[in-house]
């Protein structure tokens, strides 16, 4: 497999976490599509790095798994405090700010 | 090597020392934010003997003109803001008073780095150190109804623009084979179809950071839930990050080739102009008011970035400080009248310059000069910002935007009719603590010197970005 299936597995990849994003209204689930996103981001790396023979990309890999895992836990963290003072995690009801 | 990078390792230490002290009693808000205060001041001093021009790690980390320019105004605008919120009266800011300093300190930090970093890692990794603590700062309340729910939009939209930010590094990797951004002139230049894709991906990105139209729905939100005194700093620091993330990925050593990027932000500071402004006029909420206000001052900016010349980057940064003081100011006398009113609507401001003129006055200031009157700073930096893209040709937009400066200017006197024509519903003074009334003073005086001698300020930010263009 060339370079190119891995870039379009990557933007297939990208295209359902960001629909994931826009269309889901649980909150869960959107950062479940932000977490697809970012893991996109390494499949491009790794096969860019894979295919110029340089292993920068595969560091820069490294960096992004460790960023991606301290968003998510900041991500589930506000999450678990909104459901304790609202209970609803689900982004329709959360409408206290707006104008 | 270790004087270049002595800012960095200074927040650092003043971080940990901070985290240190809370965790050893509970000693209530005085010594993390007094130490967090000086620290920073420290840290600004440092900046004056950090070699300007050096250059680390093969090149990742410089320190130059724009790096220490951005550096100052993180480290001005955070003891500002720390110096206002010692006075928040809620019990959570004195119990994790340690917590709430650190993370300011750990995301000036990021700011830092991303502002001299060469290198995509890098300026990720800065990005988020940045980001992160923004998020968890927004909903330091956390028994509130309202913080938490900012939190989590702030984050959702903050977060995702940083998964469009990477992916379009990834390509930028991709095409140029290297992380540093040395290699981004070239490979522009060539117009590879997957380094635009990629550049297309980081501008949508910055957008979003720097709260352009059409992303910029979270800012209001964000600005209403969080704590005045942060939300002062939250408009102006992390703005001016993603300004200088965008100079160095767009501009700095590109030349020629940037003008492609031209029409788009063109296009871009247009449409943040209007929605910014049109969206501020029906606002009630003096915070969501100043936070459209905000939206529509990063579209004037993006005008002197759209010239994409010498000046127009200038020009920009001038306008930058500019909008450091007055939006700061504003937000300052924000926080001083609903401490005391316990409400946030423009009405609260009813007869302010009959209850207490020199607070009225202030505001006042700040209003003028967010709206572009003379002889305050705000003038001199549109006048600067258009002028440069005047100079582009860019009379559309220009025109356009001095349309939308009346606009702004009709909302802006609203506020400024309430506090001087109609009469007041109480007539005791509002109370302006002392800490608050000097941070507040501060930008009086930054937006009067500016807008009475802009001059150094001028040459500064000439020189700073005469070196990008070299």
């Amino acid at each position: 497999m060339g370079l190119q299936a891995y870039l379009i597995l990557a933007a297939v990849v990208f295209c359902i976490g960001l629909f994931g994003v826009i269309t889901r209204r649980n909150t869960i689930g959107i950062l479940l599509g932000i977490e697809l996103m970012l893991n996109s981001v390494n499949i491009n790396l790794v096969a860019f790095a894979r295919y110029s023979g340089d292993v920068t990309g595969m560091v820069f890999t490294v960096f992004t798994i460790c960023i991606t895992v301290t968003e998510a836990a900041l991500g589930l963290a506000i999450v678990i405090l909104l459901f304790r003072v609202r209970r609803t995690v689900t982004a329709d009801h959360l409408d206290l700010l707006k104008g | 090597m270790l004087t270049a990078l002595a800012p960095e390792l200074a927040l650092f230490a003043l971080a940990v020392l901070v985290l240190l002290i809370g965790s050893l009693r509970r000693t209530g808000r005085g010594p993390a934010g007094w130490l967090t205060l000086a620290g920073l001041v420290a840290t600004f001093a440092l900046t004056f003997a950090v070699p300007e021009g050096t250059s680390l790690l093969n090149g990742s980390f410089v320190q130059d003109g724009l790096s220490l320019f951005a550096t100052r105004l993180f480290l001005g605008s955070a003891a500002l803001s720390v110096l206002a919120s010692m006075t928040l009266r809620q019990a959570a800011f004195s119990r994790r008073s340690a917590e709430y300093h650190f993370a300011v300190i750990v995301s000036v930090l990021g700011m830092s780095v991303l502002a001299s970093a060469r290198e995509l890692i890098l300026l990720f990794v800065g990005f988020e150190l940045m980001s992160i603590p923004l998020f968890l700062l927004t909903g330091f309340l956390k028994r509130d109804a309202v913080a938490p729910e900012a939190a989590l939009k702030f984050f959702l939209v903050g977060t995702a623009s940083s998964a469009v930010i990477v992916y379009g590094m990834s390509f930028v990797y991709g095409v140029t084979g290297s992380t540093s951004l040395a290699g981004i002139p070239a490979a522009m230049a060539e117009g590879h179809p997957l380094m635009m894709l990629g550049m297309a991906f980081l501008l949508a990105g910055l957008g979003f950071k720097i709260a352009a139209f059409p992303f910029h729905m979270w800012a209001p939100d964000t600005y209403q839930a969080a704590s005045t005194p942060f939300v002062a700093w939250l408009s102006v620091a992390p703005k001016a990050a993603g300004f200088v993330a965008i100079i160095r990925l767009f501009v700095e050593g590109v030349g020629a080739a940037a003008l492609i990027w031209m029409p788009a932000v063109a296009v871009l500071a247009g449409m943040t102009m209007v929605t910014g402004n049109l969206m501020a006029i029906p606002q009630q909420n003096i915070k969501r008011l100043l936070a459209y206000s905000g939206i529509a001052h990063i579209g004037y900016m993006l005008v002197g970035l759209a010239a994409l010349s010498s000046s127009g980057v200038a020009m920009m940064l001038f306008y930058l400080v500019a909008y450091t003081f007055g939006n700061m100011g504003a937000f300052l006398v924000v926080q001083a009248v609903a401490q005391s009113e316990q409400s946030e609507g423009i009405d609260a401001y009813r007869g302010l310059a009959q209850r207490s003129p020199l607070l009225a006055l202030a505001m006042l200031i700040f209003l003028l000069s967010l709206g572009g009157i003379p002889f305050v700073a705000g003038f001199w930096a549109k006048l600067y910002v258009f002028w440069a893209a005047i100079e582009r040709g860019m009379y559309g937009l220009v025109f356009l935007g001095a349309i939308v400066t009346v606009v702004a200017l009709y909302y802006y006197l609203l506020v400024a009719r309430r506090m001087y024509i109609e009469a007041p519903e109480r007539p005791e003074p509002v109370p302006v603590p002392g800490l608050l009334g000097a941070a507040i003073a501060v930008c009086v005086i930054g937006v009067v010197g500016m807008g009475l001698y802009p001059a150094p300020w001028v040459t500064l930010a000439m020189r700073v970005a005469s070196t990008l263009f070299s």
